[in-house]
């Protein structure tokens, strides 16, 4: 097993032209260069949101004899050879040719998961409107493409709810390490890990739903399918260029395997339906496989700013005071970029919870935690503008100024899923209560511990950090 | 009724220009709808087609496309008549460009460019003229010029990504251009992150210079 060298994020030297766009949208300072010369990344403070790669607008020019043919361009940067997209001088790496061969391969058990906002903008690679939801789509286009079981994030978001929200109300009794930080966005742990190392063990223990899923496909799933854990290939379609460097994490591996073998962005996958020639706009809808795939609304909702805070809240609500949620839907805790806060009455209890949009605005938050002056319990920080919908992986606009509709676009179409969905709290989901009858027994018990939680480690260089 | 006004035109501030390409994009994205480029990246499947272009020199950078002039020299020497001056702006039908180069050899800025043609996201081929590709004979694609043409036709798109340009500012609903300063501009001017493109209305201009010059003294 080896741990995850590659920088994933990218600047090519022979496009870029030192607009500095890109250093403008990075959180954390991590584009280094003058204006007008090619700028080049600090691996080490970056955090691989990818927000760069959303912005840069240098593109590679119809025959320009100075440049590197496209041919080498895309082998460099992992792409596909039938990718026809122009070129830009920011770029993630592609995981896309290595899993066209892995899935041509007939030895191995291909089984995928969808972080909940594929479904929400996938369908724009293919010209259909902002938030077009497409999950029948994606889940058909899934098994055409060779996976032998299409699973869902959304299915890891409500463990992660039943394991999170459970930690959250015994730190809450315990009044020990609060506030309690969320801890699925990879972008905002490997800031905390590089730049706030004493706020580590303020972050919740779980790991991410990416990380759960890939942990409960080699494991629990294994088993229910009779298929031994080291034939399974774990892929996941994330709108996240940093859950490539997750999935790569050295500590996320179940018995010596790894959880998540590949993952591949939103964008790559739209690149091999394409590249497959598979009709995505008239492939007719069909369904996850279980149980993996059967979700709540309250895990659909992690993908937007503020729904990891709500869906935690459902279920919280409940297990505190053994009574029915009065309002499922939490409007106050919805928003955009920035900080939100909101005090949440749950039966005795005042619960204060802060929502972090944005990883520039963590840093007021990280200095009251130092000064132990911050007064939330809970705090979710998800490291893009929006959340997970404007994520590095998602569909790149060719206009700037559509940005603010496609976000608003995706946002309101997972809401539109939540609220369509019988089963609305991670809870009440049967394949969740399953899953803990017949193999986690309850939330933060041995089984948990050694599948779905993990540590981190301080990133911190002396001498590096100002 | 003949427009007694002269023709508008975009402009860039060397000073504000960062060089970052944003305005090649938008002109090609706006341009391109029947090409099947839609909002994202991915749905492009032909070469980036600008109708202005950002140039670097040691000192600056800055786009230069198209002045519409009033007496355009590109019209004249075009030999099929496919450069028209067409409600406030000079444009090329592609249908009729024979691709000769003549307009843009006779252009001063350098405004014109040539390039394949593209219909439904492909190299659009001629039925006729024939070139040795790959080792056999194959149809030449059509080679037509492009140039800028103010978002003149971009109103009447309906679909989803056309909403935001038209919202920022590209044309009217009839379709003709409206006063610089306040009005609708075309798509590059309204990408500019610094706002260094400025749709130029000649009189409003010209009184603006006059001003300017008035204050030198």
């Amino acid at each position: 097993m080896t741990p995850n060298i590659d920088p994933i994020i990218h600047i090519d030297e022979e496009l870029c032209t030192g607009c500095r766009r890109c250093a403008e949208v990075c959180p954390v300072d991590a584009i280094i260069g003058e204006a007008s010369t090619p700028q080049s990344i600090d691996a080490h403070r970056c955090v691989v949101c990818g927000q760069c790669v959303q912005t840069c607008a240098a593109y590679a020019a119809e025959n320009d004899p100075s440049l590197t043919s496209r041919a080498e361009k895309l082998r460099q940067r992992g792409q596909l050879s039938s990718v026809r997209e122009p070129l830009f001088a920011a770029y993630s790496t592609g995981h896309a040719i290595e899993l066209k061969e892995a899935l041509a391969d007939p030895k191995r058990y291909k089984v995928v998961q969808c972080a909940p906002v594929i479904r929400v903008s996938l369908a724009e690679e293919f010209g259909l409107p902002f938030g077009t939801l497409t999950p029948g789509k994606m889940a058909a286009a899934l098994r055409l493409l060779n996976f032998d079981r299409v699973y869902d994030t959304n299915f890891g978001a409500d463990v992660t709810i039943m394991e999170e929200g459970s930690e959250l109300i015994s730190r809450v009794m315990s009044g020990e390490r609060l506030p309690m930080f969320t801890s699925c966005c990879p972008a905002w742990v490997k800031h905390a890990e590089t730049a706030a190392p004493h706020v580590l063990d303020h972050l919740s223990s779980c790991k991410s739903p990416m990380q759960m899923v890939g942990s409960l496909v080699k494991t629990y799933s294994a088993e229910l399918d009779g298929i031994a854990p080291a034939d399974i290939l774990s892929v996941a379609v994330m709108p996240c260029t940093c859950k490539k460097f997750e999935a790569g994490r050295e500590e996320m591996n179940v018995d010596g395997l790894r959880e998540v073998d590949m993952v591949i962005t939103t964008r790559e996958l739209a690149q091999l339906i394409k590249d497959k020639g598979i009709d995505f706009i008239n492939l007719p809808d069909e369904t996850f496989d279980s149980p993996l795939g059967k979700y709540s609304g309250a895990g659909t909702i992690f993908g937007a700013t503020g729904g990891v805070m709500e869906a935690a809240i459902r279920t919280g609500y409940e297990l505190v005071t053994h009574e029915p949620i009065p309002n499922l839907q939490l409007d106050f805790i919805r928003g955009d970029e920035g900080i939100r806060t909101a005090t949440v009455q749950i039966g005795d209890l005042e619960l204060k919870v802060a929502m972090v949009a944005g990883l520039k605005y963590v840093s007021t938050i990280l200095e009251q935690v130092a000064k132990g002056t911050c007064p939330y319990h809970f705090i979710e920080v998800m490291a893009c503008p929006e959340g997970c919908v404007s994520g590095g992986g998602q569909p790149k606009l060719l206009l700037e100024t559509q940005r603010k509709s496609a976000y608003q676009a995706r946002k309101s179409s997972i809401y539109r899923h939540d609220s369509n969905q019988k089963v609305r709290k991670s809870h009440e989901n049967p394949a969740i209560i399953k899953l803990y009858k017949d193999f986690l027994g309850e939330p933060l018990g041995h089984a948990s511990h050694h599948l779905l939680h993990t540590k981190f480690f301080s990133r911190s260089v002396k001498g590096e950090m100002k | 009724m003949r427009k007694e006004r002269p023709n508008s035109f975009v402009i860039a501030e060397a000073g504000k220009c960062i060089g970052c390409k944003a305005c090649e994009l938008a002109c090609f994205a706006v341009h391109n709808r029947d090409n099947g480029v839609a909002a994202a990246v991915g749905t492009v499947t032909m070469p980036v087609i600008p109708r202005l272009y950002v140039i670097r020199t040691d000192s600056f950078t800055m786009p230069v496309q198209c002045r519409h002039c009033e007496n355009a020299p590109c019209a004249g020497v075009c030999p099929v008549q496919a450069i028209v001056q067409e409600e406030g702006a000079i444009t090329i039908d592609e249908d009729r460009c024979i691709g000769c180069k003549a307009c843009a050899m006779a252009c001063p800025f350098g405004a014109i460019s040539l390039y394949k043609a593209y219909s439904s996201g492909q190299e659009h081929k001629q039925p006729h003229l024939r070139e040795q590709l790959n080792g056999r004979l194959e149809r030449k694609t059509r080679v037509i010029a492009y140039k800028c043409d103010l978002c003149h036709d971009i109103a009447s798109d309906g679909n989803t990504a056309s909403g935001e340009i038209a919202g920022a500012g590209a044309v009217n609903n009839s379709g003709s251009l409206t006063e610089g300063g306040g009005g609708p501009v075309p798509a590059c001017a309204s990408v500019c992150p610094e706002q260094a493109l400025t749709l130029v209305s000649p009189s409003f201009g010209a009184s603006r210079s006059r001003k300017a010059a008035g204050l030198r003294l």
